[in-house]
């Protein structure tokens, strides 16, 4: 009887569950709509009287807590707050994830924010923009002055043309931050094995074989994501000059992936395995244990970003650590940062300029190079780390001789996957290096012809 | 599934057998509980639990370590300090109760009410025995077997024409037919099975088919029910795919998108996943053990009584 | 489990007034299949249209007609993918229902007898955890395991096979057996919680009358056990099958259907068409052959179950 009763409870206890969630879940539907139609009332004005404007800032970004863009960017935000008193700051952080595979979506919709990070690229940022989802910001661009603050290499990743490609074209979002690859290195194991600083690729070559020698395999690598690529590339680029960039990353002319820059880095990145600089074993492992295995000091050279830099300053405890351009080349990965864009369907665009504006100014770049980051006009007598403004001195010289050669699968949408594929048979040494460079040429070249064509 | 309800005929004549069976068991229970080999075989099943808790074992290693002890030891080792800031500040960051609130009412309303569709579809298929049965239980199964990918694009129009892209009811519809495409098969097999008898008895007494349903059926029913909704729920708690396409603000998210905040483009915090997915396991695993006593029931004789 | 069978014949040929006839029954359909169309029927129509068209996710599809499915037949990476579904169905189906099967007995049959249910209720509650876990962390925790520097390594070396070590995710030839490892850990649960379910509702008279005539454990398992549980095995390997050839969540963790392929299976390389590639006519194409192949499959072994059900009626 008793179990009777406690089992029709239990039903009803359910059904009213069922309806009181499903209100509230219609419900925060509802509100969501709300908030957009609010939001659309705020903010009719033009900047001119900041003081008096209601309405929300929707900003997203998808930097890590404690990585140098949020905090410059934490500041950002309390400025804007004290210079839009009526304004509403509605911040969220996303995951990458989300963003990435779901930007289209969401920016069609009316549920996108008004100010966000974007990646820079012609799969992304140039994809969005040549379908008429992003805001044209030229006229901002000149009369703000980011223009005039950002140096032509820089401005590549801004500007996109009709097809989506960069380089050209209308303003369609602004970076805050650089970024760009590089040799770190374990000074301690550098010297405990008497190796200086190489400054040209034998000397580089020769200090790896006195690891090897010493029974270390000297670069960690990972395979299963973006570094050897990442490696690839930048051993290309050392036999390249820009028109090679031009001609891969814009279309300029076609890239003869067996002959030149690519081909010559692809034998070279086979030789590095088969000296053992490289560890054969390495297909598997991701970005994570690439940088892991650096920082517990089992590999003592990590050929990588600078989005590494904050962390390593962090986590690094038990050996001193440097930083140096890679040697013998004029040209290095990178580029700018990630991207302020502004969504077409935004209703806050003035509300967004400003505090897109708000991040270009010094106190928050120089936060910015503070915190580990490379800002792109910050004033480098405020860098107060050593290490810190080697790293941004270095990023300096290479942007402003136009060495930033962008990376190696920005030019076709799918293009990372197939790199990953092609390097890991490189590692695992089933393929020579021309069969690598046959794998990936037949997508690039399928890709551009897509991109081309329409 | 099928209900034994056989058993229900031999009702009167058991209490002589009974008498025979309770000496047998009464012997038996004294064969069972002696002899070693007993303990060879509970030492080699607990053994193998063990193997499969391992990575579980790793995710509690790595869960309370601080990112530079994870960077430099490794995985492998234990941790030098117990370490909980990580997870505090992802906890405070990421609003994660809140996430759990959704998560929560998200599985749980899908499993209500898939398990209800389930019992109506199967009702008309097994019990009703509708034309073309098979034809519609594979088409309901339909649901089941397409991969997630080729939904993702036409639900994405259909939420924004409703206006229910970002909510949590859009997840809850597409996830109430998924799960009820399982639901619908194995319920109508079950029903397929329901013993005439009782429905005749029912309907001569003057109970209409709805009437029917929920005072005869439903009662004898209710272990696969259980069994449907623990599925339901666990099934849903770790979706992935749908929600991070349609739950874009912050406030509606559950917790396998959140998450993904961790791991961004290029760099990962591997310690502070683990204590997330860590917590994320409790209520799931709750759940479970609150509703496997009904496993164990599953569909027993003498239920009809 | 008799749906696909002819048990109408079994009908009782009396109808009563009370009993109105079948049609009300259709009702019943009503909502479910309202849902259906929504969100499966429709979709499945839109996706088979954009199988038609040439699309990056943006903007307008172009229509192209059957474009996409030429270039999947010719393409050899979309067959790997099947080939390696069929070792996914090992992994998943075979393995597990096996495994589990026996495991769910010596659980239920013979541990649950001597030593009480609580217990067997933990082990359960152990087997059936990796079906709890977020298959993100699985993948992280398992790529811990088999990384060359790894657990499963470290234990190898550790028992003096250190010969046997291997870039286990990484090796072309070993990344597959590793990967259906993994699955094998995270399906078992499943069938065993099933099959522990449906041997509670086995009458244990059947047992105690056929030790009683001095039949042995294995005896009683293969003529006992196995009939009686059949609709619950055709339950799992249905359910498991479709779930072996749809998987995608552990392929993503683990390896991104690396290395060379090894691990890509259909719905990976669905979801990397349709979302990196933004080539999303061609994964819509991928997605449609993939659902009819599993329609089919589903279909076979529902047939088989019906079959098997005829046999049975009709007295074996």
């Amino acid at each position: 009887m008793f179990r009777r009763r406690y089992r029709a409870a239990k039903v009803a206890t359910a059904a009213a569950f069922v309806a009181v969630s499903l209100t509230l879940a219609a419900c925060s539907g509802s509100s969501d709509v709300s908030s957009a139609s609010g939001s659309a009332g705020g903010a009719t004005g033009g900047s001119a009287d900041a003081s008096s404007e209601n309405g929300t800032l929707k900003l997203w970004h998808y930097e890590g807590e404690n990585s140098a863009m949020a905090i410059a960017w934490n500041k950002a935000i309390d400025i804007f707050k004290n210079e839009h008193p009526n304004v509403t700051v509605d911040f969220e952080r996303k995951a990458f994830e989300q963003i990435q595979q779901n930007a289209g979506m969401i920016l069609s919709s009316d549920e996108g924010p008004d100010v966000m990070e974007y990646n820079k690229g012609n799969a992304t940022a140039g994809l969005l923009a040549s379908q008429g989802l992003l805001t044209d910001l030229t006229e901002q661009a000149q009369s703000r002055g980011w223009a005039d603050e950002l140096s032509p290499s820089l401005q590549t990743t801004a500007r996109y043309d009709e097809h989506g490609v960069m380089g050209s074209g209308n303003w369609y979002g602004v970076p805050n931050y650089g970024e760009y690859v590089m040799v770190y290195y374990n000074k301690d194991a550098f010297t405990a094995n008497g190796i200086k600083v190489p400054t040209t690729l034998p000397e580089f070559t020769a200090a790896m074989d006195t690891f090897v020698a010493a029974g270390t395999t000297p670069v960690c690598m990972a395979g299963a994501e973006y570094p050897a690529g990442q490696l690839w590339y930048q051993l290309a680029l050392t036999q390249a000059d820009r028109s090679f960039v031009d001609d891969y990353q814009l279309y300029k002319n076609p890239v003869d992936f067996q002959n030149g820059p690519t081909a010559k880095g692809a034998e070279v990145f086979g030789e590095w395995v088969q000296k053992g600089y490289i560890s054969a074993e390495s297909a598997s492992l991701k970005a994570e244990d690439m940088g892991t295995a650096f920082i517990g000091g089992k590999c003592p050279i990590m050929v990588s970003g600078s989005w590494w830099f904050g962390r390593l300053q962090d986590e690094i405890k038990t050996f001193d650590w440097g930083t140096f351009l890679f040697p013998g080349s004029k040209l290095s990965l990178g580029s700018s940062g990630n991207i302020w864009v502004v969504p077409q369907a935004s209703e806050n665009k003035e509300l967004a300029y400003d505090f897109i504006d708000i991040t270009m100014r010094p106190e928050v770049q120089n936060l910015l190079g503070n915190s580990g980051g490379i800002p792109i006009a910050a004033d480098p007598s405020a860098i107060t780390d050593p290490k810190t403004a080697e790293l941004i001195k270095n990023f300096n010289t290479i942007a402003q001789s136009d060495g930033l050669a962008f990376y190696p699968d920005w030019p076709v949408p799918g293009f990372y996957d197939v790199l990953v594929a092609a390097f890991q048979s490189s590692i695992n040494q089933s393929k020579s290096p021309s069969e690598v460079m046959d794998q990936i040429a037949g997508p690039y070249e399928e890709g551009v012809a897509t991109i081309q064509a329409g | 599934m099928s209900v034994p309800v056989l058993t229900t005929a031999d009702t009167p004549e058991r209490s002589a057998g009974q008498r025979l069976a309770d000496e047998r068991a009464v012997k038996a229970r004294d064969r069972l509980h002696r002899g070693a080999g007993r303990w060879v075989v509970l030492a080699i099943i607990t053994f193998g639990a063990l193997l499969m808790l391992i990575p579980f074992g790793m995710m509690l290693l790595n869960a309370f370590k601080s990112p530079a002890d994870y960077s430099v030891n490794g995985p492998l080792s234990w941790p030098t300090e117990f370490y909980t800031n990580g997870l505090v500040n992802y906890w405070n960051a990421s609003d994660y109760p809140l996430k759990l609130w959704n998560s929560t009412v998200i599985a749980g309303t899908v499993a209500v009410l898939a398990v209800a569709i389930s019992l109506l579809n199967a009702y008309a298929i097994g019990v009703g025995r509708v034309k073309g049965r098979l034809w519609i239980v594979a088409l309901f199964l339909l649901g089941n077997m397409i991969p997630q990918e080729a939904l993702v694009y036409p639900l994405y129009f259909f939420a924004k024409q409703t206006g229910l892209y970002n909510t949590k009811l859009v997840v809850i519809i597409i996830f109430v037919v998924i799960q009820s495409a399982f639901g619908t098969y194995l319920l109508a097999s079950v029903l397929g099975t329901f013993p005439k008898a009782l429905l005749e008895a029912a309907a001569l007494d003057g109970a209409n088919r709805w009437q029917i349903l929920w005072k005869v059926v439903f009662p004898i029913v209710r272990p696969t029910l259980s069994v449907l909704l623990i599925f339901f729920f666990i099934w849903t708690w770790n979706e992935f795919f749908i929600p991070l396409v349609m739950l874009i603000d912050n406030d509606t998210q559950t917790i396998p998108v959140a998450l993904a905040s961790l791991q961004g483009d290029r760099l990962m915090d591997a310690p502070t996943t683990n204590a997330g997915a860590l917590i994320s396991l409790i209520p799931a695993v709750i759940f479970f053990l609150i509703f496997q006593r009904t496993l164990t029931r599953g569909v027993t004789a003498g239920a009809i009584k | 489990m008799t749906v696909f069978a002819q048990q109408d014949n079994k009908a009782p040929t009396k109808r009563s007034a009370a009993r109105p006839g079948r049609g009300g029954y259709w009702w019943y359909l009503v909502p479910g299949a309202i849902l259906f169309v929504a969100v499966i029927g429709g979709p499945l129509i839109y996706n088979t249209f954009l199988s038609l068209t040439k699309w990056s996710g943006v903007g307008s599809p172009r229509f192209i007609g059957f474009g996409n499915y030429v270039r999947l037949f010719h393409d050899s990476v979309f067959w790997t993918s099947f080939k390696n579904s069929i070792a996914m169905i090992i992994a998943m189906v075979i393995i597990p229902t096996l495994i589990g099967l026996l495991l769910a007995s010596v659980l239920f049959d013979y541990l649950g007898k001597r030593f009480g249910s609580s217990g067997i209720s933990v082990l359960r509650a152990v087997f059936y955890l990796p079906q709890v876990l977020p298959v993100v962390v699985a993948g992280i925790v398992w790529g811990w395991i088999l990384r060359p520097d790894g657990a499963f390594n470290a234990f190898l070396d550790a028992i003096g096979l250190s010969g046997f070590t291997k870039d286990w995710l990484g090796n072309p030839n070993t990344a597959l057996p590793a990967v259906m490892l993994v699955m094998v850990w995270v399906q078992i649960g499943y069938p065993v919680v099933i099959f522990m379910s449906a041997l509670g509702r086995v009458d244990p008279e059947i047992y105690e009358a056929a030790e009683i005539d001095g039949a042995g454990y294995w005896a009683r398992f293969r003529a006992i056990t196995l009939p009686q549980i059949r609709p619950e095995t055709f339950v799992v390997a249905l359910t498991c099958t479709i779930a072996a050839l749809k998987v995608f969540g552990p392929i993503y963790a683990l390896t991104r259907g690396g290395p060379e392929n090894a691990t890509n299976v259909p719905s990976y390389f669905a979801y990397y068409t349709f979302f990196k590639k933004l080539d999303v006519g061609y994964g819509a194409a991928i997605a449609t052959v993939l659902t009819i192949i599993i329609v089919l499959v589903a279909v076979g072994i529902m047939q088989w179950q019906a079959a098997s059900e005829r046999k049975e009626l009709s007295g074996s």
